[in-house]
């Protein structure tokens, strides 16, 4: 319990040098091909992120692109355009909100998920065990763990970028019904392209990449019994909520900045 | 066969309808032994609160920094520089911050945060049997132990809430600035369309969040059960549940707040 105002800014400082070396080490894994070696654990890892997962994630999606939904039809009806509610829609969810509820939603199921998992198998001495065996723990948990994300993460991700989209257009056409559906929708494929979905992914995958490294940083590191588990994950959360909101600023900041992308204006 | 397959679909079903009831059962517990005389949990309360305190300040801060100046900021303000009107990203920022984003990363950090340190205390508490030897003692774990929690957060998120909102409008003057328009219109017009109820709406919500959050943390902690893995397990089930409770319960609160009080969707 920290006694001090300063306890966790402190705690990411002296920890922030390990997880780097951790994330390097893992990263430099799966990009040698050694996480390939394992390929049927990352199936088996890929499985249990879509079964586990995948529900949870679009479910997550789906109420947020309701409340996108009602908030654009509710603010353009204010400023007298609600034909225009599409617009509010197409950026609100596909360029800001698919983004964080996914991040936010990956960090809660399968960062914390991944460290009370890996946790267990630290306390538990099975990751010494695995060493004994002559296998690298680090590539066999972590690793795999990693390219398995890689390999399903931007399918769930599109997909949960479409239960959004749907979501939006139950909230605004069919609750409010500001506007006719294909009204609706003529406005709405208008204020996107398919660059914008590029960079919603990359913005996705990124938060993704932080979220499952600093999961297995914290899971391959944890001590002190079951009562350690339970604070590693805790801990995994207070990193992962700040770090989803720094990559979705960083993206939004390096994709979009103060260049529009819209189809109107000069 | 008919019934394993039944059993296969429902019992996932049957399982998360029996939680919610334990929770709803709890929430009505601990509103009671809340109420009812002697209160012997001051002490756990004040603790508790600056516990909160001490560990959320600097997430929520940079959260809402971070969020502030990305979506609504950026973002919107593009959509405003279309039409040369970007001094209207202050009215903007009446829907985006008080309504909706302040609140709910408010929510969310201290569902991540203190949500989460919660379930892992009490967790732990629980591995160790110390829960049982508090019932052995005599002492109800409910009124010492989740009652200071329960009111500690739903106080604690709704001040937050405040904090969150000020640091979010931190990040629409950044955004502001790095659009190069002149901060004074931004403040005009935040304050010419922020009224009352928007506020009062917003406190509302994030003390009922703080309410939900408590709720399941505890629930999840003092039902940890499972060896090794069990604590770590239960912070994961508790967040989920968490983060759905608070973004389903968000849309409906702003549906009925958008609904019922037309007067406060009025651009001025």
């Amino acid at each position: 319990m920290p006694t001090s105002w300063l306890d966790v800014p402190r705690d990411w400082m002296s920890s922030l040098g390990d997880i780097a070396k951790f994330c390097w080490r893992v990263m430099v894994e799966v990009f040698e091909g050694r996480a390939l070696h394992f390929f049927g654990e990352t199936l088996r890892q890929a499985g249990i992120l879509i079964l586990g997962s995948a529900i949870v994630i679009w479910g997550l999606a789906f109420i947020v692109g309701l409340t996108c939904g009602i908030e654009g039809a509710y603010f353009n009806r204010a400023v007298g355009a609600p034909s225009y509610a599409g617009v509010f829609s197409a950026w609100c969810d596909l360029r800001e909100a698919m983004p964080y509820a996914f991040g936010y939603m990956m960090s809660a199921k399968v960062g914390t998920g991944l460290v009370a998992e890996i946790g267990a198998m630290r306390i538990s001495d099975e990751i010494d065990a695995l060493e004994v065996m002559g296998i690298s723990s680090l590539t066999f948990l972590c690793s795999t763990r990693l390219l398995a994300a890689w390999m399903v993460l931007p399918f769930m991700y599109i997909a949960a970028v479409g239960a959004g989209f749907f979501a939006s257009y139950l909230a605004v056409v069919q609750q409010i019904g500001e506007v006719s559906s294909g009204g609706f929708f003529l406005i709405f494929w208008m204020f996107q392209n398919p660059p914008d979905l590029l960079y919603s992914t990359i913005k996705g995958m990124a938060m993704a990449t932080v979220i499952v490294l600093v999961g297995c940083y914290y899971g391959y590191t944890a001590s002190g019994g079951p009562v350690g588990v339970g604070t590693a994950t805790a801990k995994s959360m207070v990193l992962n909520t700040v770090l989803v909101h720094l990559v979705g600023m960083l993206g939004t900041q390096i994709f979009w900045g103060t260049n529009p992308r819209a189809p109107i204006g000069g | 066969m008919v019934r394993a397959a039944a059993d296969r679909a429902f019992l996932p079903t049957k399982n998360l309808l029996e939680q919610v009831g334990d929770m709803m059962i709890l929430t009505g517990k601990t509103l009671l032994s809340a109420i009812r005389p002697p209160y012997p949990y001051g002490t756990e309360f004040v603790q508790q609160f600056l516990f909160m305190l001490r560990l959320c300040w600097l997430p929520l801060l940079i959260s809402t920094v971070a969020f502030g100046y990305g979506a609504p900021g950026l973002q919107a303000g593009n959509f405003l520089v279309i039409f040369g009107a970007v001094d209207r990203l202050g009215g903007f920022f009446v829907l985006a911050s008080i309504r909706e984003f302040a609140p709910f990363v408010t929510a969310i950090i201290l569902a991540g945060v203190g949500g989460t340190a919660i379930t892992a205390d009490l967790g732990a508490r629980k591995i160790r049997e110390e829960l049982d030897a508090l019932q052995v003692l005599g002492v109800d774990p409910i009124k010492n132990l989740v009652v200071p929690r329960f009111l500690a957060l739903m106080i604690v998120t709704g001040l937050f809430n405040i904090f969150a909102l000020i640091f979010g409008i931190l990040g629409g003057v950044l955004a502001t600035l790095t659009f190069d328009a002149p901060l004074g219109p931004f403040f005009a017009t935040l304050l010419s369309n922020a009224t009352t109820t928007d506020l009062w709406g917003s406190v509302l919500k994030t003390t009922l969040f703080g309410a939900i959050i408590a709720i399941v943390s505890c629930y999840k902690g003092m039902t940890a059960s499972g060896g090794a893995e069990g604590v770590g397990r239960a912070v994961n089930q508790g967040v989920v549940i968490e983060f759905l409770g608070i973004f389903a319960f968000n849309y409906v609160f702003t549906q009925t707040l958008l609904a019922t009080h037309p007067e406060i969707s009025v651009i001025k």
